[in-house]
This record gives structure tokens, sequence and C-alpha cells, in this order.
């Protein structure tokens, strides 16, 4: 007798939302794509640090998130925006330094922000981002809303006392707060198997007394699979969660980093391990999704792309006049 | 007298602990249960040992332990050699790479630190050489939960034929789940499973589980061979398996309140259950689902694949702990007399 998939699991995903993930990822891929090339061109101030090749943590994770949650991401941070539906242009000028950004062109790449959407920002301080957390984290507990918060940290900071200290203080009030680790292997240029004493970060879990968990973050299925379980254990008033992400990021630190630190695992990453790879061939391998509404979604966000730049480099930037606004907010 | 010993740096460490309480096995443990096997080791005459590298930090912490020994103070310890000849790929192949390596430089015996996937892949790679499996994963429904020293003691008796093979080791029973050109060794259990993605791996939602096949089934197991241990046992030593159907609980014929992993007892309906014959091969009626090997999701199924399962009497010779220690006992090879001390007896 043939058995159908008539059950599915609770937490799978339709073809829909299969292909809204999907177009979540291949945008935070474009995106950081697109960068590295502009990057080149001398037309972006300040620095940028790509997310290309981790698009399945922050998608997977965000995914289960609605406007009553709240995010706090690193310098690392566009894909954890686009994730939480900052809207690509605002983001794109706000790189740009441009008046129609995100921030008013004020912040550029390390510090995109939208408190609307519940993206509290992408933070130039390693470890700055999960003492916040706590703090939405407590207010979600204290209200009742039922809303989470999710400190996205990487290997670098998971060494900051900011983030021990956020990860005890969420343990000792059992907030519903979520620590994703995000261990690319490199802090900066430092190999994590180095400067990390317990070597993995999921093993500090046990030591404030939660979860600890590590995934494969190259595998959208498996973040998507131990977020829904973290998230809704928070939701239901079960405490903090520290879910370890392991994948490697695609280009360097910086955009200009050398890279003399590490050798190959980029090239074998992409060709073997790639989450947009991945999923594209198990959804179409099962006919949930068919390859040619992919490939629409790919030429869509090209398009996006395309006109985010067009519109970030056309935008005014910011005068001496802008200095004096947006420095303090009244409550 | 060379034994081999693979430690993997990433058991005990997935989904389970957050959705089930599984144990956690720090790294610093691992390492020590090296040691306590090393200091056993050398107490019944191996004089060398492969150690398996790793990037989690368990031979770096031996390789501090050893270099921090005190002459005179601490035990002996075999020669340790560290099998550091392949690049470290953070995978299940690191494993197989250091067993081959251990086989290859003649090891007698072979433990392996790890849960259920990773004696798993030590068995398919270590052909006739004794096996010991340790338990510091989750399930662990085919290692023992062993003290090391014990365990290291029995292991070592085998591989110096202090206890002969015959006596001291168990052939132990494989499952061989395949789909087109892809295949899994299961040492415990295989099952379908209508869950889309390997995703997580484990598997905690009985709900989606079609078919399962057991090697053995204890009544007191942990993991999905509960079920069949609690409704149809089948001795771990004896080479039949047995097959099942499953079902919804509110629908099955039986429902079994099994510990399906560490922390989570839930009702698992059965429809149908029988003897699995050593040979038989099974179809799974299953389409686009996955099959998982010993409570793991490995091969992703298409809509239109078939997958096949079966039971298989060569698997691994496993080190039969108590059987050794037994056999040492009535032989009196852990003891010596001390003639002076009798005859002073004697005198008295």
């Amino acid at each position: 007798m043939t058995d159908t998939l008539s059950t599915a699991v609770s937490h799978e995903l339709d073809g829909n939302a299969l292909l809204d993930a999907y177009r979540t990822m291949r945008t935070i891929r474009a995106f950081e794509e697109r960068l590295h090339d502009e990057f080149a061109t001398g037309e972006i101030p300040g620095f940028v640090h790509l997310y290309a090749g981790e698009e399945a943590s922050a998608t997977g994770v965000c995914l289960h998130l609605d406007d009553r949650d709240a995010i706090a991401s690193t310098h690392r941070g566009h894909g954890h925006c686009i994730a939480k539906g900052v809207d690509v242009k605002a983001m794109m000028a706000e790189i740009y330094g441009r008046r129609t950004g995100s921030c008013h062109g004020k912040g550029g790449s390390m510090h995109i922000a939208d408190l609307s959407k519940g993206m509290l920002g992408a933070n130039g301080i390693v470890g700055g981002g999960p003492p916040l957390i706590c703090g939405t984290a407590l207010a979600a507990k204290q209200k009742g809303t039922g809303g989470v918060g999710v400190a996205f940290f990487g290997d670098g900071a998971s060494n900051q006392g900011t983030t021990l200290e956020a990860m005890n203080l969420a343990s000792v009030w059992q907030l519903p707060a979520i620590f994703v680790a995000e261990n690319n292997g490199y802090a900066e240029a430092t190999s994590s198997t180095w400067s990390v004493a317990a070597d993995n970060i999921a093993d500090r879990a046990a030591g404030f007394g939660m979860p600890g968990v590590i995934v494969d973050g190259f595998d959208f299925f498996a973040v998507h699979e131990a977020a829904a379980e973290a998230i809704q254990r928070a939701r239901e008033g079960g405490g903090p969660t520290l879910i370890e992400v392991k994948f490697t990021r695609y280009f360097g630190h910086f955009e200009g980093d050398q890279q003399t630190y590490r050798a190959g695992e980029v090239a074998y990453a992409r060709e073997n391990l790639d989450c947009l790879k991945r999923f594209r061939a198990r959804v179409t391998e099962t006919g949930q999704v068919e390859a040619a509404r992919l490939d629409a979604v790919d030429a869509q966000v090209a398009d996006l792309i395309d006109a985010a730049v067009e519109e970030a480099k056309a935008a005014p930037k910011p005068t001496a006049a802008d200095l004096e606004t947006d420095v303090y907010i009244e409550y | 007298m060379t034994v081999g010993v693979v430690a993997n740096p990433a058991s005990g460490r997935d989904i389970r602990r957050l959705v089930a309480q599984a144990s956690v096995f720090p790294t610093a443990e691992k390492a020590n249960m090296v040691q306590r096997l090393l200091t056993a080791f050398a107490s019944v005459g191996v004089t060398r040992a492969l150690l398996s590298t790793d990037l989690g930090g368990i031979s770096a912490a031996v390789l501090r332990a050893l270099r921090g020994r005190r002459p005179g103070r601490d035990g002996g310890w075999p020669d340790v050699v560290f099998c550091d000849d392949d690049a470290i790929t953070g995978t299940a192949r690191d494993t197989t790479n250091a067993v081959r390596r251990m086989v290859a430089d003649g090891a007698r015996l072979i433990v392996c630190l790890g849960g259920d996937g990773t004696a798993r892949v030590a068995a398919a790679a270590c052909g006739d050489v004794p096996l010991l499996a340790l338990s510091t994963g989750t399930n662990n429904a085919f290692p023992r939960m062993r003290e090391a020293t014990v365990a290291g003691l029995a292991g070592g008796l085998v591989a110096t034929g202090a206890v002969a093979a015959e006596t001291g080791t168990r052939r132990a029973t494989v499952l061989h789940a395949g789909v087109a050109d892809r295949g899994e060794t299961a040492l415990v259990d295989v099952c379908a499973s209508r869950s889309r993605h390997i995703g997580s791996r484990a598997l905690w939602h009985p709900e989606t589980i079609t078919e399962l096949f057991c090697t053995f089934a204890e009544p007191d197991g942990i993991g999905l061979s509960s079920v069949a241990g609690q409704l149809c046992p089948s001795p771990r030593d004896e080479p039949e398996g047995v097959a099942l159907t499953l079902a919804p609980p509110e629908h099955a014929r039986w429902v079994v309140h099994a510990p399906i992993a560490p922390g989570l007892v839930v009702p698992v309906g059965v429809d149908a259950w029988r003897p699995l014959p050593v040979g038989e091969p099974v179809e799974i009626g299953l389409r686009g689902g996955v099959i998982a090997v010993d409570g793991e999701r490995e091969l992703e199924l298409t809509g239109t694949e078939t997958a096949t399962v079966r039971l298989c009497a060569e698997g691994p010779r496993c080190v039969d702990v108590s059987a050794v220690l037994a056999e040492a006992s009535a032989n009196g090879l852990l003891r010596t007399e001390n003639q002076v001390a009798q005859r002073k007896e004697r005198q008295r």
C-alpha cells in the first residue's frame, strides 16, 4: 500500500509559505551580492559586512515572528533586517547614506533600524544586541503580549560579557528570549575553534539553565524547525533558548578583507552546502513548489534590487540642517 | 598491542535538548572518558592507543592531560598516537576516516564515544574488529551507558586476547535502508516518516511515522525501538527483528506509551506487527517523506522513489562488557594471589 503525505507535521510549510521563505533568502542573497559589487566602486560610505551564505538563519527564525516580536542584530545585519520585514529600498538608501534611508542616511550599514517592524537595529557594538532583547522580552512578559525577543549574535559576541550577562538574566527572569548564535567560524579573522573555550557555543546554555542546541545553518528546514520549538516554548512561558547556527560566510569579515586566514571552505560551501540550492532542490523534488515559480521569484528580486540601487543613488544626501534632527526622542 | 578510540565532538547536542530535556554531554567529560579508558587499557596490557582528533576540544584536552602527566605519580598509559592524517570535515566522515585508519594501523578494538548515530558510522567502518560503543549521545539504544573504566577493562581484555572474541563479543544485526543509489545502515531501527525534510534530523513527532523496523526491541529500551519493546519484545541476542505498521493513536489497534526520547513519553499507535526475518527485503509504502535510521532523519524521498529495508545478520562484532568481566572473574584475569601473605596466614 502506498502512503501519501496527507498529514503534514504541524510546523511544516505549505507551498506559498515555502515561496515566501525562498523570496526572503533570495532577496538577502541578491542584496548582499549587489552590495559586494557596488562597494568596490567606492560610492558607499563606511564599512559593510555581508550576510551572504547565512540566509537560512535569519529567514528560518524570523518566519515565526510577528508584530509582537522584536529582534536585535549585529554589524552583519542586512539579512536580519530583510527577514524581519524592513523595506529593502530604504535599507539600500541607508547604506548609501541618503535621506530616504531607514534612518535618514545617518546610520549606514551598521545601524539600520526600524522600530515599526520590531527591528531594534544592526549594532556596531559586538555583543550589543542580547541585553536589548532582555528588555523587549521583559516588556512582552509584563504586558502579556505573547511576544518574544530574538538576539542574533556571532561567535565573537558569544565571548562578550554582555551576551553572557543577558543569557543569565533571561534565565533568571524566565524571559521569552531566544539567543541565536550565528557561528560562521571567525570573529573577524580569529577562528572560533581557538577563541570559544567551550568549543560549542551551545554548550554554554547548560550553565545558564536553558536548552542549547546546534543546527546546520546551511539548512533552512533545520533552522526553521529548531526556531519553531524555541519560539513556541518562549511564547508559552517556557523561558529562553540558545540556538547555535553553524555555517560559513561567503565574503570576508568586511568588504576589502583579504581573508588570508582561510582557504577553500567558501568554494566548497557555495558548491555543496548552499542554503538556496538545497532549498530549491528539496521543494522541487517533493513537488511542493514548481521550479518556474522559484525562477519567477529570482527575476522579481533582481528587479527589486536594481530599483533599490538606482533609487538610492538618485536620492538626496542629508544636509547640515539634518544634523539636529533625530537626536532626541520625546516620550 | 593496539586499540583505537574515536570520540564524536558533536554528539549529544541536537534539538532533543530543546524538545525533550535530553542530557548534555560536555566536551570535558568526553575527554575524561578517553583518559579513563587509557588507564584501563594500560592495566590489562594494551601498549598503544590510537585516538581520533577533532576541532571540538576532546583531543586537545587529552593532549593537555598527556603532557601534564606526572611520572611516578600518575598511572601508566599506553603510547598515545593521534590520528591526524585526514582533514577534519566536521561531519560523520571524520568518524569513518578515523576508524578506517585505526583498523588499517592494526587496532584490535574500536571504542566509540557518541550516540546511536556515532556507533552506526563506526560500525560501518570497523569491519570485523570488535566494537565497544559507549554512550555520550541522546537516545542510546545501541551504545551502553557504561563507566568507561570498566568498559575499558573489558575492551582491553578482548583486544589482548585474554578473553576470546567468541566469549566476549556478540555479533549484532543491522538494517540496511536504501533508495536509488543512496543507503544507510541502522543498528537499532529504521522508520518511514511523513516529515518532508531532514531538517534538524531528530524525530520527535511519532504521528508522522508510518512504518518501523527494529533489529532488536527491549522492554527497557529508549527511542523508537521502545515502542516494539513494550508490544513485541525482540531480544538483542537473536537475529530476528520486528516490523511494525503505525497509525494515529485514535484509530490504532494498540497504543503504546513509549519513551521515544529522553524526557518524552508519548502515545504511539500501532496497527500491526510481525517478526522480521533476516534477509527479507521489505518495500516501504511511503512516498515523498524521509527515512530515519536510529532516530535521525537521513534519506529524503522524492515523490516517485521507493525505499527498501532489509535485516542483515552480519553487523558489527560488539564487546559484551558483562560477559568479558564475568569471564575475567571466573579465570582470575584481574586478580593475583599473594603467596607471601598466604604463607604468613597459614603460619598464624
